[in-house]
């Protein structure tokens, strides 16, 4: 699982930041970004293995990117993030065949063992 | 007095008037017809003594005695003939008159009594008889003259007073109608004005001195009706404070949620890398939950802010001034922006009643909320004018960047609404909203997207007496 590729995006540039030193730590390759579009560009040209996005964002969401990301790479895992810790939320990002789903704070042993199984599978 | 009776007495008056006209038209008839039946009597005596005259002359003619008996004769039926209509005749010309004529006959009756034993025909003895016969001729022709003139006169005056009094209801009926009227009309208006301010959700209670007629029963009636809107509308006002308790909570949640995960997870990686991280890393990592909790306090100090208004402490201002402070102390902000500043402020504008720091806290937040929608550059306008019916002075804060959308417009007041991300706490506008409604004024929200955003504020204009000009 060494090099695997984490793509992280949310708004709070800190989530980045301390998801990245994380998951590096133990190996991962991780690219962090502030909102959807460039994250989307982004993955058009390159396949991530897992993306770990904030739900609400402004412009592009976490649903869109969901969205994007299945159709693109069905493959890749995406994990949702979000400051809602709303149940009405969560229905509807595992109906759009998420992975997992994270409310805030976000408790980083939990995140990287749900990246594990997400990359185990 | 109420209307009703008021029509009552009008009607009443007007009446009277009538039944006053239609006696003296019955006092005048009957006047007029004694002095027809007195005429028509004066008629008969007119015949008679014109026949005692014609007996008069066959006497000096020819001498002949049984003339002065037909005299007598006829002296003596005419005074049986006046003997019982005495007192028509007396109410005709009056008693004086009527004495005069029994005089005259009485006269003319004694000088033919002297003819007759004159037997030597004194030539004086006969001038007097024609004389007197002359005098009851002229004394009653005068009379039944004087009374057909009288007849003509009552006929006259009563055709006048009529032709007058006709004239006069006319007039009553139409000048207390019309009073009438004005007073309903103006009650009405009045009414019709009530309505209209109820309308607008002005439902204060109609002070003072009430009509004691119909409209006084009306007003009663929209009193209750207001102070039962009123009722209601602080029954909304209550839940619609408690739905934007909900929203609060909610915002309060989101928003402290994004600086406690970040201090959660940089606490987390923390001690999970103590060892790994230099201390150089370890210093970042506690500036960056200082920073995250400096962002805590500001959402509470925000929150309270709102949540505790502070006393508004209103004086006498000058609206211009205060807009010119605003701008002062958002000097450095305007200077690193693309944002170009321009005012337009109204000359000789009403001063206002204010807490001037409230007011420039709230012109600062518009000047804030305009320099962050014009990011790539634009205009930003302030401008003071004259409210309508110059109660009010308005404040526009114009901008020309990117807008709000429609469907964002009606929450924008709102408590954590934000439109800006991460960069507001969406508390400033809703802060801004409550001071605005604490001055008694208004503050409005006209946006086209791409075009820009106009903030309008309106504030009472100061009044010495009561402080507000529209206090409630």
């Amino acid at each position: 699982m060494q090099g695997q590729k984490i793509m992280v995006i949310d708004d709070e540039k800190i989530v980045g930041d301390m998801a990245k030193l994380a998951l590096e730590q133990d190996g991962f390759y991780v690219e962090t970004f502030l909102n959807g579009e460039p994250a989307l560009e982004r993955l058009k040209k390159e396949q991530f293995d897992v993306v770990v996005t904030d739900l609400k964002m402004k412009g592009i969401d976490g649903m869109e990117v969901l969205r994007t990301v299945k159709r693109l790479y069905p493959e890749t895992k995406v994990i949702m993030i979000t400051a809602f810790a709303n149940l009405d939320a969560a229905i509807e990002a595992l109906r759009g065949d998420v992975h997992d789903f994270f409310p805030k704070p976000v408790k980083i042993k939990e995140l990287k063992a749900s990246i594990q199984r997400a990359l185990e599978r | 007095m109420k209307i009703e009776n008021k029509i009552i007495l009008s009607n009443v008056f007007n009446i009277g008037l009538i039944l006053l006209i239609g006696f003296f038209a019955m006092q005048n008839l009957n006047l007029m017809l004694t002095k027809l039946r007195f005429v028509e009597i004066a008629d008969d005596l007119n015949a008679s003594f014109l026949e005692m005259r014609l007996s008069e002359k066959n006497y000096f003619l020819y001498h002949d005695e049984s003339a002065l008996l037909d005299i007598k004769e006829k002296i003596d039926s005419t005074e049986k003939s006046i003997a019982p209509v005495s007192n028509d005749i007396s109410r005709a010309i009056g008693q004086q008159n009527l004495d005069l004529l029994k005089a005259h006959l009485s006269e003319y009756s004694e000088a033919i009594d002297e003819v007759k034993t004159n037997i030597s025909h004194d030539v004086r003895i006969d001038a007097k008889l024609r004389a007197k016969g002359r005098g009851l001729r002229e004394f009653s022709n005068t009379i039944t003259s004087l009374e057909r003139k009288g007849v003509n006169h009552i006929i006259s005056r009563s055709k006048n007073v009529l032709f007058y009094s006709f004239w006069a209801i006319l007039a009553s009926a139409v000048i207390v109608s019309h009073f009438i009227s004005q007073r309903i009309l103006r009650s009405l208006r009045e009414i019709q004005r009530l309505a209209k301010s109820i309308s607008q959700g002005n439902f204060h209670k109609i002070e003072g001195n009430m009509p004691a007629d119909e409209f006084g029963t009306v007003i009663a009636a929209i009193n209750s009706m207001s102070e039962e809107l009123r009722n209601r509308e602080e029954e909304l006002i209550q839940s619609k404070k408690l739905a934007s308790l909900g929203i609060l909570t909610a915002g309060v949640a989101h928003e402290l949620t994004n600086p406690l995960n970040n201090i959660s997870m940089i606490a987390q990686n923390y001690q999970e890398f103590y060892d790994v991280l230099s201390e150089a890393n370890r210093i970042e990592l506690m500036k960056k939950i200082e920073g995250e909790a400096e962002r805590i306090e500001e959402i509470v100090r925000n929150l309270l802010d709102f949540s505790k208004p502070k006393e508004a402490k209103l004086e006498e201002k000058d609206i211009n001034e205060t807009v010119r402070k605003s701008l002062e102390l958002m000097q450095n902000t305007l200077d690193i922006s693309n944002v170009e500043v321009s005012t337009e402020l109204g000359q000789g504008l009403p001063r206002v009643y204010i807490d001037d720091h409230q007011i420039q806290q709230v012109l600062v937040n518009l000047i804030v909320n305009a320099v962050h929608a014009m990011e790539h550059g634009g205009v930003l306008k302030l401008a003071t004018r004259a409210g309508e019916e110059g109660q009010t002075v308005k404040v526009d804060v114009i901008d020309t960047g990117k807008g709000i959308a429609p469907e964002f417009l009606s929450h924008i007041f709102d408590p954590f609404f934000s439109t800006k991300g991460v960069g507001g706490t969406g508390l400033g506008l809703s802060v801004s909203y409550g001071i605005i409604k604490n001055h008694k004024g208004n503050i409005r929200v006209d946006s086209t997207v791409g075009a820009g955003t106009t903030f309008t504020i309106e504030l009472p204009v100061y009044n010495k007496s009561t402080g507000f000009i529209a206090d409630e």
